[in-house]
């Protein structure tokens, strides 16, 4: 009995074992319909007639966006131009690119091109760190492939990018070299430390990064709150465009077209949605950090040591204006709060340190008196008398400039950068400024 | 492999070597999963087993059971995309790798980006295709045809790398150095730094250029140099030439001290092995007389190991010596014409 149901369990399982049915999830195996998609999405390139439009978002340069022209052909070579620099955006340049089964169908732009040089771990090729650049992507899996539309997600620093089927104006645009212009390039030229725009009765506070290609707006909202937005910014051929657009209240900038350039009065004049606007630079800030300057001095004060700059005073776009760095022993330059006494009353000193034998030395210096801290946010160090006697010439000069300068009589904003780093900026012009830090 | 200092860069870059480790033949092949393992073992161990008429019956049904339960279809695999190589349209440079590489020597150069063939975890670029015709015909004058000469084809084609991969940029360490080239195993050689070779025919040369030219050979030499140690060792008397001076910490020191104490690289300080290696790649692309001026500028006094002037000499002239005969009795090269070969090639490019 217990034999007979043994063979009959048997039996049973054999005959299931055999069931052949197939119920595939799909018609096709799974290498036929990678070959496929990848078929699809290389016809898709390739049948643009105009070629692509991209937008690279490099993960490392949070929030900054560069853009690019493709033309893939159909043996494995993309043409393209990149708005990375005035010679990228109008000459076009020829690598491979490949289409790849890696986890997800993936574009690989395999032989280097204007695109890797935002990922080049060489960071003088691009101005990002070295060992890895801006951390950009040039291998990407494809996401989603629409219409005019392709997204694409980098697959080493996870950066996006978007490609836009270009129209024959964009496409003649690029080989047209009407790129060539590069009007907003001209902000480096503004000198002054702080740089508003002005967009009819609204002004923003603005902080540039050339080489992330970033903007920073800064701004008092209805509530007397100070706001900051960060948003990337691309080159068209008469402007900019920024993406993701800025928004305060009713104003959404998307852009600023018909850029022009005054170099006289250092200004870049434009439109925002047809209205007027201008971008200037000024030595005050749109939301002066009132305390920052008693905040520094007592920093020093409190823990009697002083603040060093490395570099000196920064004037009219000239690092180091005054040759400070360069007189003979140089160390760095220091400010130290109440560093003696003078006639019954604490003085502050200004001065260059020296490496002498190894050891750091005060050769000369300026007294100044306690400074004057004025209610918006402004200070100014009198100056009192000289100290020690300069050893050499170049001393001479760079020390007394330096002086006359840290005792201009409109005195100095302080933007702090860090815990214990501050920028003083010259509340004249904005023009000239030095950066402090506390020795750690 | 190795690595070097840059001179260019902002941050001091010294060198991480990479060799291959030891017990290499004895690795075990990981696509045995752990669990088979154990019962490989246990079944080597069962030698008799005792079966009944009835047993016997149940375990051929219990076979068949297992035969008819297959089912698994693998449906057409005629074409999986990637297998045997990714594929794309033949351009000259292809044609010129295959030409002048792959078929008299059946090497292959993979320039174009493939993140598995470097290391998965490094900010890389691919080279520009300019740089890859120039660097891959000044490696053939400089290595391939050089050793063709002096040692013959058959030698070449039997020991040369097989495999080389080319990167744009060079490799960043988290310490600040970088890496220019690596080798596995004496088939594979990562390049490095192709975007900054720079041959004095190109414009833009500057006289600075001539030190990626000459990493880029010395790194190659280098590792021919492990290949063929790795094949015949050489005689052991070169370890007790600098015994209790080799040092982990060798990335401290530089060049110039290394001298002082008989060594010709601070990356020789590391290794016995690295020590004779960094003797072929510096007296090959240095040129006998580039080789002496480095002897002779080894300045009067002791170095911090109190090894005397005229003992760091005299230790660099002796393992000298030992590679010289090493290149003569194993390989029967004339180590000295080598040299001569390959600095002319090496000074075509620079000078």
């Amino acid at each position: 009995m217990r034999k007979i149901l043994s063979f009959t369990l048997l039996a049973t399982i054999i005959i299931s074992g055999c069931n052949k049915k197939d119920d595939d999830a799909f018609d096709q195996s799974p290498d036929e319909r990678i070959n496929e998609t990848l078929a699809e999405y290389q016809s898709a390139l390739v049948k643009a007639p105009y070629g692509w439009k991209g937008l690279i978002y490099p993960a490392g340069t949070k929030g900054g966006v560069f853009s690019f022209y493709f033309k893939f052909n159909d043996s494995n070579r993309v043409e393209m131009f990149s708005d990375f620099d005035s010679t990228s955006n109008v000459t076009p340049a020829t690598s491979s690119y490949r289409l790849k089964a890696l986890q997800q169908p993936s574009l690989l732009f395999d032989t280097y091109s204007y695109i890797h040089v935002l990922s080049d771990p060489d960071g003088s090729v691009n101005g990002g760190d070295y060992g890895s650049g801006l951390g950009s992507d040039f291998e990407f899996a494809i996401m989603d492939v629409g219409a005019d539309t392709i997204k694409l997600t980098g697959r080493f620093n996870g950066s996006k990018a978007y490609l836009i089927k270009a129209t024959q104006q964009e496409a003649d645009d690029y080989y047209s070299k009407r790129y060539k212009t590069r009007v907003f390039a001209n902000y480096n030229k503004i000198l002054n430390y702080f740089k508003r725009v002005v967009v009819g009765s609204n002004q923003y506070q603005i902080k540039v990064n050339q080489v992330a290609h970033t903007i920073t707006f800064t701004w008092v909202d209805g509530n007397g709150i100070v706001q900051t937005y960060t948003t990337g910014y691309y080159y068209t051929t008469d402007g900019i465009m920024l993406t993701p657009p800025f928004t305060d209240g009713n104003i959404t900038i998307s852009g600023f077209s018909n850029m022009t350039w005054n170099a006289t009065t250092a200004t870049l004049s434009f439109t925002v949605n047809s209205d007027a606007a201008y971008i200037y630079g000024l030595g005050t800030p749109i939301n002066p950090d009132l305390g920052a300057p008693q905040r520094w001095w007592k920093y020093a004060v409190d823990r009697e040591i002083y603040w060093v700059s490395e570099n000196g005073f920064h004037v009219n776009g000239v690092d180091d204006a005054y040759g400070i760095t360069r007189t003979p022993d140089y160390y760095y330059f220091i400010y130290w709060p109440e560093y003696g006494t003078y006639s019954g009353g604490n003085y502050d000193l200004a001065a260059p340190i020296k490496v002498i034998n190894d050891t750091l030395r005060l050769q000369y210096g300026g007294a100044h008196r306690k400074p004057t801290f004025s209610n918006d946010g402004r200070v100014v160090f009198p100056y009192l008398g000289s100290l020690g006697a300069y050893p050499t010439a170049a001393d001479s000069v760079a020390m007394t400039k330096t002086r006359i300068q840290l005792s201009e009589s409109t005195g100095y904003y302080f933007v702090q950068t860090g815990n214990s780093t501050y920028d003083m900026v010259n509340a004249k012009d904005g023009k000239a400024w030095i950066s402090w830090i506390f020795p750690q | 492999m190795i690595n070097d200092i840059h001179n260019n860069m902002q941050q001091s870059a010294k060198v991480i070597p990479i060799s291959i480790a030891p017990h290499w033949e004895t690795m075990i092949d990981n696509r045995v999963p752990g669990w088979l393992l154990s019962l490989i073992e246990r079944l080597k161990g069962l030698k008799f087993v005792p079966v009944r008429k009835m047993q016997r019956l149940v375990f051929f049904l219990f076979l068949t059971t297992l035969v008819a339960c297959k089912k698994e279809d693998l449906g057409n695999v005629d074409d999986i995309p990637g297998l045997g190589g990714d594929t794309w349209a033949a351009t000259p440079i292809d044609t010129w790798i295959y030409d002048s590489l792959t078929v008299p020597l059946n090497i292959a150069v993979k320039y174009k980006w493939d993140q598995f063939e470097l290391s998965l975890n490094k900010t890389l670029v691919p080279p520009k295709e300019e740089k890859i015709i120039p660097v891959l015909s000044a490696v053939k004058k400089v290595w391939i045809d050089t050793y063709i000469a002096e040692a013959g084809a058959v030698f070449m084609k039997r020991y040369c790398p097989k495999f080389f991969a080319l990167a744009g940029s060079a490799s960043w360490n988290t310490d600040g150095t970088i890496t220019l080239g690596t080798a596995e195993g004496g088939r594979k050689v990562v390049l490095y730094v192709l975007n900054d070779f720079r041959t004095k025919d190109m414009t833009g040369f500057q006289p600075s250029d001539s030190f990626n030219i000459k990493q880029m050979f010395h790194t190659i030499e280098h590792e021919f140099g492990h290949i063929l140690h790795q094949t015949v060792y050489y005689p052991v008397n070169f370890k007790t030439i600098s015994v209790g001076l080799y040092t982990s910490n060798w990335n401290n020191v530089s060049d110039a001290a290394a001298r002082r104490d008989g060594f010709v690289t601070a990356y020789a300080e590391s290794a016995p092995d690295e020590d004779f290696v960094e003797m072929i790649a510096m007296m090959l692309t240095e040129g006998r007389s580039g080789f002496d001026a480095i002897v002779n500028s080894i300045p009067a006094g002791t170095s911090t190991n109190n090894i005397t002037q005229a003992e760091a000499k005299s230790r660099l002239r002796k393992k000298e010596a030992i590679v010289v005969n090493y290149f003569k009795d194993t390989w029967s090269i004339d180590f000295y014409s080598l040299q001569t070969r390959v600095r002319a090639a090496v000074e075509q490019l620079i000078k």
